[in-house]
């Protein structure tokens, strides 16, 4: 033990970042719980197979916080008395609680056996570092998850289990102990900052996760495996008040676990406008029994644009409402968001205006974008906005049976936020609840086509929600009043085109 | 100091403008500004009259009805007894329509349908409440189960539902306004609305028979072809 009297750090996580193993100097807190170890427990739990950092995890008094992190495996040794033993014995055996996490041993995807050789968590460090440099995303923060076999936190409570049975009331079983996972996280984080050369304040949260998902390499190899069977039995013998420890608790471990990293980016969004020049595009992906219903979508045309720009995983699609395959979407466009998920790079407002513009030069025009941008949590606020008061204006080609007449267009347009009553429309009802819905028709004019008295051009403002196909049809007879029974004759729809889907922003 | 500055401009007439000119140009600037954006939503407004006009095509004298554009007739004559003649309209998401074909019997009697029932059989049709998505406590119907009574001055027809199915909604405006059936039984006189599961629809349009068929099968009394 060394001779320094440094003042224990209040702050540990400042403290030792990147320190290096061996001729560093111990803080007391340290030295205190190298002096605080029980040596016949240390021997025991040797001889039984468990690891160095599992040993000082679960007999110090102290908390395995950084400081102890940063302790190296043959300081630990050294501490422990193990060190002869080691030398003798080349291979490592894996210890029977952390399966050779905090040994910094694994397998890697391709089944290769992987061995630390710095055992500071620094090695470890470049190796994930390496992992997730491969996967390509762009990111100035991360948040680091860890995935462990249930097994681990089953072999620590049988080991604990018999530490209370040999060692009851030491002070050191008292205390609270650092999970395997809480351990590993406090060895690898900094170094793994450091390696993947991060600046900037620590933050708790980040959009970006790095995944440790260790799992089992398979039954037999790693013990103290227990059926499902078992569990249950232990479980209900635990709630009785026996305890079962299984005949065979600590057998030798074989194999460690398999360690594969995955990286991936929370969602982001982006926001913007579309308009639907087409008759012949719905508005999402539309398959039926294979085949595709029109020659496009509008999801497809804009969220395979982003895609790529985004070097991400897929994409989602959301709108403020919609519109039927045969129904333009023209005037100042719908709102929409598109949703990308585990986006390796976000791209650039250059990027996205040129995107913009390479959808509405098109050859085919069949699709439009403006204001397309990059925009953050509070895009549900924006499609959700003015969601209830929504009115739409639409103009519709509408034919009747009988002449136009100049009375006609007076009596329409007098007709101010006209209450109508809408059945479910048929082409819906097989989907939708069968309801009567109470709809309003805001305003109504009529412009007139030159040289034709039965056709008309129909502009009026609706309620969201309104039907309006059946509003000029009658739905035959459940939608009332209709186009038809104001001008008491037969109207029909010919077209219908979206002018303007009003919201809170303009 | 005002007297100097007086002085000062009107010894230079020259600045006098240019002040008075600057001061112009800002608000015509301002003007300008509205204008502009006045301009732009003409313009916009513009371009859309634009696109709303160029896309009118073919104004055709009399266009196809909504029923011909998005269902498929089908009919079948002389049900459960003759002259009995219905039609089944089909809607592409498989729901049916069902009514009164124009060669029925029931319309040749004097002063046409006076009164139709829907209390036949075991229920009465129009008190049914069909709700949800799953259509609950929809009655299902066989082919053969009756939907309503109409009745004329001299006689009263059995109008059955022809297709299997859950039976979602009759028309039950008719039951105030019976002279539906006469005037437009084709549409806003229409009897009721039937779902059939995709298996019992194969079966059951083996029966049925298509508009041509119906039309050439009853030329003799069909004298309104425009009905159909």
């Amino acid at each position: 033990m060394s001779d320094e009297t440094k003042p224990a750090s209040g702050d540990s996580s400042g403290l030792l970042n990147g320190l290096l193993t061996g001729g560093a100097e111990k803080p007391q807190r340290v030295n205190e719980a190298a002096r605080s170890l029980d040596p016949s427990a240390v021997k025991d739990l040797l001889s039984l197979g468990v690891c160095e950092r599992c040993i000082l995890r679960l007999i110090t008094v102290a908390t395995f916080d950084s400081d102890l992190a940063t302790v190296s495996s043959s300081t630990l040794r050294g501490w422990l008395g193990s060190g002869e033993e080691e030398a003798a014995s080349p291979e490592m055996s894996i210890c029977i609680v952390c399966l050779g996490v905090l040994q910094f041993v694994f397998s890697d995807d391709k089944q290769t056996l992987v061995k630390m050789k710095s055992d500071c968590g620094s090695g470890h460090a470049a190796w994930i570092t390496d992992l997730v440099k491969q996967q390509g995303h762009e990111f100035d923060s991360f948040c680091l998850e860890v995935s462990l076999p249930s097994t681990i936190s089953e072999n620590e409570r049988a080991v604990l289990l018999y530490l209370k049975g040999k060692y009851s009331n030491e002070a050191w079983l008292q205390s609270e102990k650092v999970s395997v996972k809480d351990a590993l996280k406090v060895l690898v984080l900094d170094p793994l900052r450091a390696s993947l050369s991060l600046q900037g304040a620590k933050s708790d949260s980040s959009s970006f996760h790095i995944r440790l998902t260790y799992s089992k390499a398979s039954d037999d190899a790693q013990g103290l495996s227990e059926t499902t069977h078992e569990r249950k039995k232990r479980k209900t013998d635990e709630e009785n008040g026996s305890s079962c420890i299984s005949e065979n608790p600590f057998e030798k471990v074989y194999e460690p676990c398999i360690l594969s990293v995955h990286c991936n980016q929370m969602p982001i969004f982006f926001s913007g406008r579309y308009f639907k020049y087409s008759r012949n595009v719905s508005q999402s992906r539309w398959i039926i029994d294979d085949e595709r219903m029109g020659e496009a979508s509008v999801e497809e045309i804009i969220g395979g644009s982003i895609l790529p720009a985004c070097l991400g995983d897929s994409y989602k699609f959301h709108a403020a409402g919609r519109e039927d395959i045969d129904v333009r979407m023209l005037g100042s466009g719908r709102p929409f968001l598109i949703e990308v998920q585990n986006s390796r790079k976000c791209p650039s407002q250059q990027s996205l205006t040129e995107i913009e513009e390479k959808i509405n030069n098109s050859e085919k025009k069949l699709v439009g974008v403006k204001d397309l941008k990059f925009i953050g949590s509070e895009c549900w606020a924006m499609m959700r906005e003015g969601e209830a008061e929504k009115q739409k204006q639409y103009a519709a080609l509408v034919w009747i049976s009988r002449p136009l007449e100049e009375e006609d267009c007076n009596s329409i347009s007098s007709m101010i936020e006209l209450k109508i009553l809408q059945k479910t429309p048929i082409r819906v009802l097989h989907r939708r609840s069968p309801l009567e819905r109470e709809r309003t028709i805001h305003w109504m004019k009529l412009e007139k086509i030159k040289g034709n008295t039965h056709y008309f051009l129909l502009h009026l403002c609706t309620q969201a929600g309104t039907y309006i196909k059946e509003f000029v049809h009658g739905d035959l007879g459940r939608t009332t009043p209709s186009m038809g029974s104001i001008l008491g004759c037969r109207a029909e729809i010919i077209q219908l085109d979206v002018t303007d889907v009003k919201m809170g922003d303009s | 100091m005002e007297e100097t500055q007086n002085i000062d401009v009107t010894k230079n007439p020259e600045a006098e403008d240019a002040i008075e000119s600057t001061k112009q140009k800002q608000s015509e600037e301002v003007e300008h500004h509205c204008d502009e954006q006045q301009k732009q939503s003409q313009c916009e407004e513009d371009e859309l009259r634009k696109l709303l006009l160029s896309d009118i095509g073919e104004l055709p004298l009399s266009p196809p009805s909504a029923i011909q554009v998005n269902f498929v007739s089908y009919f079948i004559t002389g049900f459960t007894k003759p002259g009995h003649d219905q039609y089944i309209y089909r809607h592409a998401n498989g729901l049916c329509v069902i009514g009164l074909a124009p060669t029925h019997i029931a319309f040749k009697d004097q002063g046409g349908i006076t009164n139709i029932d829907f209390n036949v059989g075991k229920s009465d049709r129009s008190v049914l409440k069909v709700s949800g998505k799953r259509k609950k406590n929809a009655m299902r119907s066989e082919s053969n189960t009756a939907l309503c009574k109409v009745s004329t001055a001299n006689d009263s027809y059995i109008v059955r539902c022809c297709v299997k199915g859950s039976l979602l909604e009759v028309n039950e405006r008719l039951i105030k306004q019976p002279q539906l059936l006469n005037s437009s039984a084709d549409r806003e006189g229409y009897i009721a609305i039937i779902m059939p599961r995709p298996a019992d629809w194969t079966k059951n349009k083996e029966s049925l028979i298509t508009l041509e068929e119906y039309k050439e099968k009853k030329q003799d009394i069909l004298l309104e072809p425009c009905l159909l």
